[in-house]
């Protein structure tokens, strides 16, 4: 059994037995968190593979890549598996405590599993087409989840979130025919081999700005995010860890593949392009977290800030900064579904998520306040946590190639997260409740905490372990860039058809 | 015949934009069905003038055939398209039947996204 369909294939069977399944019941919920379990356990064996060889190859029915479809798993691919799982973990772990089963809704653990399907399949794939069948296969699980359980008032903000997705859609399948068009091929390796041949032609920048803008979409960078932070915070608490946490970094982790892995390295003014907006979207998702009010309006904003110091990295185009950026997925993609966990639970003590009607949370819940505590300072990069080295790694690289003004927004940027972090701090935990009845001990709590605090544990390990973990992302950031080791690797595996064309 | 459909193209584009960018729901929802076509279209003029070729049909390989890599793709997009369209109009349906409403000034006139409940 080849280890790379796995990803894919656990959580569709899955999905599947989910949906016929039908009614909630404690052994349907069993199911779930044990598959999600043994997805993690899938990923980071996949994982260990591909630190070893580089490359795991599979040949979908084997047929070669010119003519089928190959799944390439790599460092880098293997990374973001193990993230997805990790936090559908999470995700499904934390929601279990969220309603009695009873209660729940018989369509949500399905979902969630085909959302992981997608997600883990765009991260596998080696083929446009492919990637474009992924994206549609995540976002139309990621359409169902949103309006799911949306309320009446909520539901609206589902049509933004819809029609900008659509456009994206529909401009990436136009990109993917203007690809093949132009190479003949929608193989991520023979795209590579093909546009290295011609790195002068004027069509190789604007297929690259085409995808930019595509994927940029589907990042939230500036100018293309209005449609994050009004949709998000609809979400239930563990939904929302989940969106947050994978839906863009989906975006930025094929930034990575495509300007790293699949298009020449010689497109220095797109770089340059991609690094500026990225400056331009971590100041202005950081400007739009202090102008909110609710936690997760303010947090919603905030990725938007964190995508920018990825795509910042992306920008930047060495192989240091690739390792920083990955390192800086890693780090944010944990800390930032966690902290989607604990404002939940912080909202639930409260019964609002509004910070005017917030309070006194530190004395009713000290451990959920040392929770948030070590999570935002991690966002807003205080040393040892992870946030922290992902920000200085980001930051070196900068200094490196003498973008100043790139460093000094970034920094700004920093100081202003922890500014709005300080803000939910003071507002929710901190400061007098205006009616202290509000806040109420509620069981559902503990067991939320216990989920809040594993993913908690993870994150110090990442800020602690951090040369470690900067390794793995060194190792990852090397095997993306290597675009004829790919080559090799995707032309090596042995297929059932003849090696050439007739 | 490339530049008939180039233009047609071009129109499908031109028409589904204006249409996106109305604001009722509805018009969007046309706007959106215009525009995969239009994508679809766009694709499949990507497999070149299809002059003096066969259509890649099983079974009939006399002569040279048209690149059916294209087409392959459009009959997968066209599936989504179609999933996706169905969704679309139950969503709109349901904002209809909650705020009485499909136009999208009138949804978004009062709310103020700085403060929720």
């Amino acid at each position: 059994m080849n280890l790379v369909i796995l990803p894919v294939l656990l959580p569709l069977v899955t999905a599947v037995t989910l949906l016929f399944w039908g009614r909630p019941s404690p052994a349907r919920r069993v199911l779930a968190a044990t598959s999600a379990a043994a997805q993690l356990t899938v990923a980071l064996a996949l994982l260990a593979r591909t630190l070893e060889a580089g490359w795991l190859v599979l040949p979908v029915g084997a047929w070669s890549a010119r003519l089928g479809i190959v799944l390439v798993a790599d460092p880098l691919a293997a990374v973001m598996v193990g993230l997805s799982s990790f936090t559908a973990l999470a995700a499904v772990l934390y929601g279990f405590a969220e309603f009695r089963t009873a209660l729940e809704h018989p369509l949500r653990l399905t979902l969630v599993q085909f959302l992981v399907a997608g997600i883990n399949l765009a991260f596998l794939t080696g083929d446009l087409f492919n990637l474009f069948v992924a994206f549609e296969v995540m976002l139309i699980a990621s359409y169902a989840l949103l309006t799911l359980e949306a309320d009446d008032w909520d539901v609206k903000q589902a049509f933004p979130y819809l029609a900008v997705n659509l456009t994206g859609s529909t401009l990436f399948l136009c990109a993917a025919g203007f690809a093949y068009r132009l190479f003949g091929t929608l193989n991520f390796a023979d795209l590579a081999a093909r546009a290295a041949a011609q790195p002068e032609d004027p069509r190789v920048i604007a297929l690259a700005l085409w995808l930019l803008v595509v994927f940029g979409l589907k990042a939230g960078l500036f100018p293309l995010y209005y449609w994050l932070p009004n949709s998000y915070p609809i979400l239930p608490a563990p939904l929302a860890a989940l969106f947050s946490g994978m839906l863009t970094k989906v975006g930025v982790y094929v930034l990575l593949r495509t300007f790293g892995t699949v298009l020449p390295h010689g497109l220095t003014g797109v770089h340059t392009l991609l690094a500026w907006l990225a400056g331009a979207t971590m100041i202005l998702g950081v400007l739009g977290a202090l102008s909110r009010n609710f936690i997760r309006g303010i947090l919603s904003y905030h990725i938007l800030s964190q995508i920018g110091f990825m795509v910042l990295a992306i920008g930047l185009f060495t192989e240091l900064a690739f390792a920083a950026s990955i390192f800086y997925i890693i780090h944010h993609i944990i800390v930032k579904s966690s902290l989607f966990l604990i404002g939940g639970t912080a909202a639930l003590l409260s019964r609002t998520d509004n910070l005017d009607r917030m309070g006194n949370l530190w004395r009713h819940a000290p451990g959920l306040g040392v929770l948030f505590l070590l999570q935002a300072l991690s966002l807003a990069g205080l040393p040892p946590l992870s946030g922290f080295w992902g920000k200085y790694a980001i930051l070196v690289v900068g200094l490196e190639q003498g973008e100043y003004v790139l460093v000094a927004l970034a920094i700004v940027a920093s100081i202003l997260t922890l500014v709005s972090m300080l803000k939910i701090w003071n507002a929710a935990f901190w400061a007098d409740a205006p009616e202290p009845a509000a806040t109420q001990q509620d069981p559902r709590g503990r067991w939320m905490n216990r989920v809040t605090t594993g993913m908690v544990l993870v994150s110090l390990a990442v800020g602690l372990g951090a040369e470690g973990v900067f390794r793995v992302a060194q190792q990852a950031a090397a095997r993306a860039r290597d675009q004829a080791g790919y080559l090799r690797a995707v032309h090596a595996v042995v297929t059932k058809d003849a090696p050439d064309r007739p | 015949m490339s530049l008939e459909t180039a233009l047609l193209i071009g129109v499908l584009f031109g028409c589904a934009t204006w249409l996106v960018l109305h604001h009722s729901f509805v018009k969007i929802l046309f706007g959106f069905v215009l525009l995969s076509n239009a994508a679809n279209l766009f694709l499949l003029s990507m497999s070149g003038s299809p002059d003096g070729r066969e259509a890649p049909i099983a079974g009939q390989t006399a002569g040279p055939l048209v690149d059916p890599l294209p087409q392959a793709l459009i009959l997968t997009a066209i599936v989504i398209g179609f999933g996706v369209t169905a969704y679309l109009v139950i969503l709109l349906y349901r904002l209809f039947l909650d705020q009485k409403t499909t136009n999208a000034a009138e949804l978004f006139a009062e709310q103020d996204t700085s403060e929720r409940t």
